[in-house]
């Protein structure tokens, strides 16, 4: 018996508004990420080293090759303070 | 009351602007980010290998950070040194293999064709070779494999 091809327009209007959300979070990401692809899977290690990379370049995903740091590098280290406590 | 606490910690981070004392010889630090560093890590890993473990003998020591400071500005000149010798070298195929490996979630195993590159020119010019150790002996190491099984999607 001839199939309702009407039918299939819900889907195919579901499957475009999962396309366009997941392409729209995936530009989101590649633009926030100084053009590149974003990073996964990240330890501690990762982190540590992107945040090394911030201090290097003013940005996690900047990139040098310079040999030598530039001289602020010696004094922007950031330091995690703890809130004071009584007991 | 639990043996161990976790910290809370304050919203605002704190940068400390003083410089290193003057007591302690200045050492120009490594300028080099996270891809270009894991790009050379193997061979920073053989060229400099016997004061790096002066350093991790001494640390193992005493993990106090004023002790072996005189160890680790020896490691920082080591590494320097061997840096200029591969941007003297070798510098475009560096260059490809870390920019490949910036964009691929600074992954080995989908960057191999640059890092096969790489590693032939920085054995011609400058000796040195990629050893993995604990590497099983007797098989090809995993940057050698013919078919490796983690590979990238692409060819």
């Amino acid at each position: 018996m001839p199939v309702p091809i009407e039918a299939v327009i819900p889907f195919a209007v579901i499957a475009t508004f999962f396309t366009l959300t997941g392409s729209g979070l995936s530009a989101v990401k590649y633009y926030t990420n100084d053009k590149k692809p974003a990073r996964y899977g990240l330890d501690y290690w990762e982190s540590q080293m992107m945040e090394r990379d911030r201090r290097l370049t003013g940005s996690i995903r900047g990139q040098s090759v310079n040999p030598v740091a530039p001289p602020e590098f010696s004094i922007n280290s950031v330091w995690n303070l703890e809130k004071p406590r009584n007991h | 009351m639990t043996a161990t606490r976790d910290p809370v910690f304050t919203s605002t981070k704190f940068v400390d602007p003083t410089p290193a004392p003057k007591s302690v010889p200045p050492v120009e630090e490594i300028g080099l980010t996270s891809a270009p560093l894991k790009s050379a890590s193997f061979f920073i890993g053989q060229y400099c290998k016997d004061y790096n473990a002066d350093f991790m003998l001494c640390k193992n020591e005493n993990n106090d950070p004023e002790h072996c400071l005189k160890e680790g500005r020896k490691v920082t000149r080591c590494a320097l040194d061997l840096i200029k010798k591969l941007r003297e070298n070798c510098d475009a195929e560096f260059e490809k293999h870390w920019k490949c490996l910036d964009v691929k979630n600074q992954d080995y195993y989908q960057c191999r064709k640059e890092e096969r590159q790489f590693n032939s020119c920085v054995f011609e010019k400058l000796g040195l070779q990629k050893n993995i150790p604990g590497s099983p002996e007797g098989q090809p190491q995993i940057n050698e494999k013919r078919n490796p099984i983690m590979k990238p999607h692409q060819k």
